[in-house]
């Protein structure tokens, strides 16, 4: 591996801007860093030039540890937006300035120039002056200057962000051809997509400060794991499904239905006048709402029957809202069926993919309506739920915390209580009915700045962990898996602690992509957790319980502290 | 003139040109050509006694010197001033910044007055310096501290923008490519605020050089010593010599002139010699 990050975080004002960002780029490999601005994918690029120091974690170049090392002494090459050339030098000493730095010889000097400028195809522009150049032009030689020193790492920041459409496309396949001709491992980073599908190998997806997936193009495109990937590498419809399912833990549990997140690309859904005529699997029946024509594709958006099996995840609260498909269809799918605002017709799936993510909506539960409505205007709640594109409904159970079993419909995906005195009894009844997860909120709760992952069994349950993953790419907080062991344990036990909290974190690695720090703590369970949580305000329990379904009588104190902490179980 | 004409979004060309003319003869032009007629009405031996007395030669010697050293410690500090206040961050930095302009505002024999309370032999700076030997006020040295008060915004504020405009992207760039701070100030930084620099330098040697109110206090105008060209010119006057007076400040003018004008040439061709030297 040419570039190794281990749980790289950097922090502004406390705020991380780069979370537990681990990545391992091959030799040679074009890497592309995609996330919207303020993602932290900059702030991460300029971390891997030395041009920013980290807070946590480390850089491997070459397997040569370079954390402490100045931007200087890296020996990597950075390209800028806005070019960065020196105005009063010209063309050619810009290019060699890295070499006259180095002190090395004239003769050298002119020959390196001369190949840089012919690979750049710019070789009559030596004695210019930066500012007679084009735009395009500029950033070429930025270029070359970046790779005088023969660099074994080349890092492009945006590097077209100031260049029109057509220069542009122009100056991606230069550099593209100059990566394949030298060789060069190389980080670009962008927000384009298009950019990024033209130009990477693999790409990584960031979003607040957290790299969320990182894969080859097509595979992202087509099997994304989360709703910001799904929904950032290309337009994409969200739908909440219902799924009969095996339950997690499959030995002993009923089959029981379970709510999904898929994910429908426009281009996958098919129109047909009626459900017979449809060659792939139904979705259901809409209306055309809005027609676009965008020359290659014509875009459509329909508003499907409340019929449908399927409620749309963008849909708020109430069931009233309309709930969308957007399909874009090609030339011939167009003359084959022409379509008129208004018209009714049968949506069918060519191909649908369920994300892996447990977190798929929030159902807030509570005995009465202005209880569930106080919970369902937390703002942190609301915030959560918009950025996961997903539903926030109600459900009144006036006999929620009572032992009277009055059976509804369980919840569709995470139940939300709030946090107090009987919530502890509210979560057994919910767990009775084979309800997980739950969030237990407080109801003044607050956004948190720190995400505590405690895993209460002897092994980490994979629905927990993934639980954990997906709500970590949502809210832009540091967290730690924190295990404790009993004070006094002998050595041998806490060798195993130690190694299982280890297993739990290469875990999520591997099946998450997610990197999160360790701690390991002596004493009792509860007294610690309580103690950890009462440290600072603004944190958050992720509880994994010993056993699936039950809520032992020490973990109640979790759950109705006061001033409280929003605490997920699972 | 329609040739010169440029597409603009003000209109009147001919009028504002016209007022620009008008303004600069009224009030810049007009009284300096009086000053030549009168120095003209002079026999030439008479004007050749009266700018090469011992007296006249020596305080262009204070005047001219002064003004140099002053201007170029202005160069310096004003830099760096001029850096502190744009490169960082701290608490008072705006009150700082608006310090800088209070030698434009302060009157100017307020700013002398206060000097040569401070430095005088039992002032409180004074104090300290004189059992090291050391006098400032009533000798040179006073002359181009209050010299180099007057002139520091001039530094300060001809360089703060073009500080502003070396771009952060750009040092970084230079440390990628391996350049250490050094290097990076020399090559990069250095260049890029020279001109601003050089006009700086230009503009606080202009004002020191007519400077009178603030240094007749702590010069102690002692004659062949501490005596500036300006003052001898004020001494002239006040012995109803106008002929001498006008003589003097023909003399300042033209040297004032040359020297200005020397500045912005080697300016001029310093811009151009790095550009051909490259080719």
């Amino acid at each position: 591996m040419s570039i190794t990050l281990d749980q790289v975080t950097k922090q502004y004002q406390g705020n991380p801007v780069v979370n537990d960002v681990s990545l391992a780029v091959a030799e040679g490999e074009f890497f592309v860093l995609l996330g919207p601005s303020g993602s932290g994918k900059s702030t991460l690029l300029r971390a891997i030039a030395g041009l920013t120091e980290v807070d946590h974690g480390r850089i491997t170049l070459f397997g040569r540890d370079v954390t402490q090392v100045s931007a200087r002494e890296r020996e990597v090459g950075f390209v800028f937006q806005n070019y960065a050339l020196f105005r009063h030098m010209t063309v050619g000493e810009n290019i060699e300035f890295a070499l006259r730095v180095r002190r090395e010889k004239a003769a050298e000097r002119v020959r390196r120039r001369k190949e840089l400028l012919e690979l750049i195809g710019l070789a009559d522009m030596d004695d210019r002056l930066p500012i007679q150049l084009s735009g395009g032009q500029q950033q070429r030689v930025a270029v070359a200057r970046a790779l005088a020193h023969k660099p074994k790492v080349l890092l492009l920041d945006e590097p077209f962000g100031a260049l029109d459409a057509k220069i542009r496309e122009e100056l991606r396949r230069t550099i593209r051809s100059v990566q394949r001709e030298l060789g060069i491992t190389t980080i670009l980073v962008t927000h384009d997509q298009e950019e990024a599908f033209a130009l990477g190998d693999r790409l990584g997806v960031m979003n607040l400060g957290r790299l969320l997936e990182a894969g080859r193009p097509t595979d992202l495109y087509s099997r994304p794991a989360t709703r910001f990937v799904a929904t950032f590498l290309g337009a994409a419809n969200l739908l909440l499904r219902r799924e009969a399912r095996l339950g997690p833990e499959a030995a002993g549990q009923s089959r029981r239905e379970q709510e999904v997140v898929a994910m429908l690309r426009p281009e996958e859904a098919e129109l047909a006048p009626d459900r017979d005529a449809l060659t792939t699997g139904f979705l259901g029946y809409g209306h055309v709402e809005e027609m676009q024509f965008t020359g290659a594709l014509e875009r459509l958006r329909v508003r499907m029957g409340t019929e449908a099996a399927e409620r749309h995840a963008d849909a708020s609260a109430t069931a009233m809202s309309p709930v969308w498909i957007d399909v874009t269809r090609t030339q011939p799918e167009q003359r084959a069926f022409p379509l008129a605002p208004g018209q009714l017709v049968a949506v069918g799936t060519r191909r649908i993919h369920v994300l892996p993510t447990p977190l798929s909506s929030f159902t807030v539960c509570a005995e009465s309506r202005e209880a569930a409505e106080r919970l369902m205007s937390n703002h942190w709640l609301t915030d959560l739920a918009a950025r996961m594109q997903t539903r926030l409904s109600a459900q009144v159970e006036p006999q929620l915390a009572s032992e009277i079993p009055a059976p509804g419909p369980a919840p569709a995906g995470v139940a939300v209580v709030a946090a107090g005195p009987d919530c502890p009894a509210k979560v057994r009844r919910l767990l009775g009915r084979g309800v997980t997860p739950i969030l237990c909120l407080p109801e003044d709760a607050e956004p948190p700045g720190r995400v505590v992952v405690h895993f209460a069994g002897q092994v980490a349950r994979r629905a927990t962990l993934a639980m954990t993953a997906s709500l970590l790419r949502h809210v832009p907080a540091e967290a730690v898996f924190l295990g404790i062991l009993p004070s006094g344990s002998p050595e041998r036990t806490r060798t195993a602690g130690v190694r299982q909290l280890l297993d739990v974190r290469s875990e999520a690695q591997a099946g998450h992509g997610l990197d999160v720090r360790t701690e390991l703590r002596l004493g009792d369970r509860i007294e610690e957790l309580l103690r950890e949580l009462g440290s600072q305000p603004g944190q958050m329990l992720v509880l994994g319980l010993p056993e699936a379904g039950s809520l032992p009588e020490n973990f109640e104190a979790l759950l109705t502290q006061s001033p409280g902490w929003p605490v997920l179980l699972a | 003139m329609s040739a010169f004409r440029q597409p603009s979004v003000l209109p009147g060309f001919g009028l504002t040109l016209g007022f620009a003319t008008f303004f600069l003869s009224a009030i810049v032009l007009l009284p300096l050509a009086a000053l030549v007629l009168k120095t003209a009405s002079m026999s030439w031996a008479d004007f050749v006694a009266v700018v090469s007395s011992p007296r006249a030669l020596a305080s262009y010697r204070l005047s001219f010197g002064a003004s140099l050293v002053a201007a170029l410690i202005n160069t310096v500090f004003g830099f760096i001033v001029a850096w502190t206040l744009v490169r960082y961050e701290f608490p008072g930095r705006k009150v700082l910044d608006a310090m800088i302009d209070m030698p434009f505002a302060l009157p100017t024999a307020v700013s002398g007055i206060a000097l040569t309370a401070v430095f005088a032999q039992n002032g409180w700076i004074g104090q300290y310096l004189e059992p090291w030997g050391i006098k400032v006020a009533y000798t040179w040295l006073g002359v181009t501290l209050a010299l180099t008060l007057i002139g520091l915004p001039f530094v300060v504020r001809s360089v703060q923008p073009s500080l502003l405009e070396v771009q952060r992207d750009l040092e970084d760039a230079a440390e990628t490519l391996g350049a250490t701070p050094i290097y990076i100030f020399r090559r990069i930084i250095f260049p890029t605020v020279l001109p601003a620099l050089a006009s700086g330098f230009t503009l606080a040697f202009a004002r020191a050089v007519g400077e009178y109110g603030s240094v007749i206090f702590i010069a102690g105008n002692l004659p062949m010593k501490t005596e500036i060209t300006p003052l001898l010119i004020v001494i002239k006057l006040e012995e109803f010599d106008y002929n001498g007076a006008a003589a003097l400040g023909f003399v300042m003018l033209a040297m004032s002139f040359l020297m200005l004008l020397s500045i912005n040439l080697v300016q001029a061709w310093g811009r151009r010699h790095i550009v051909a030297a490259r080719r």
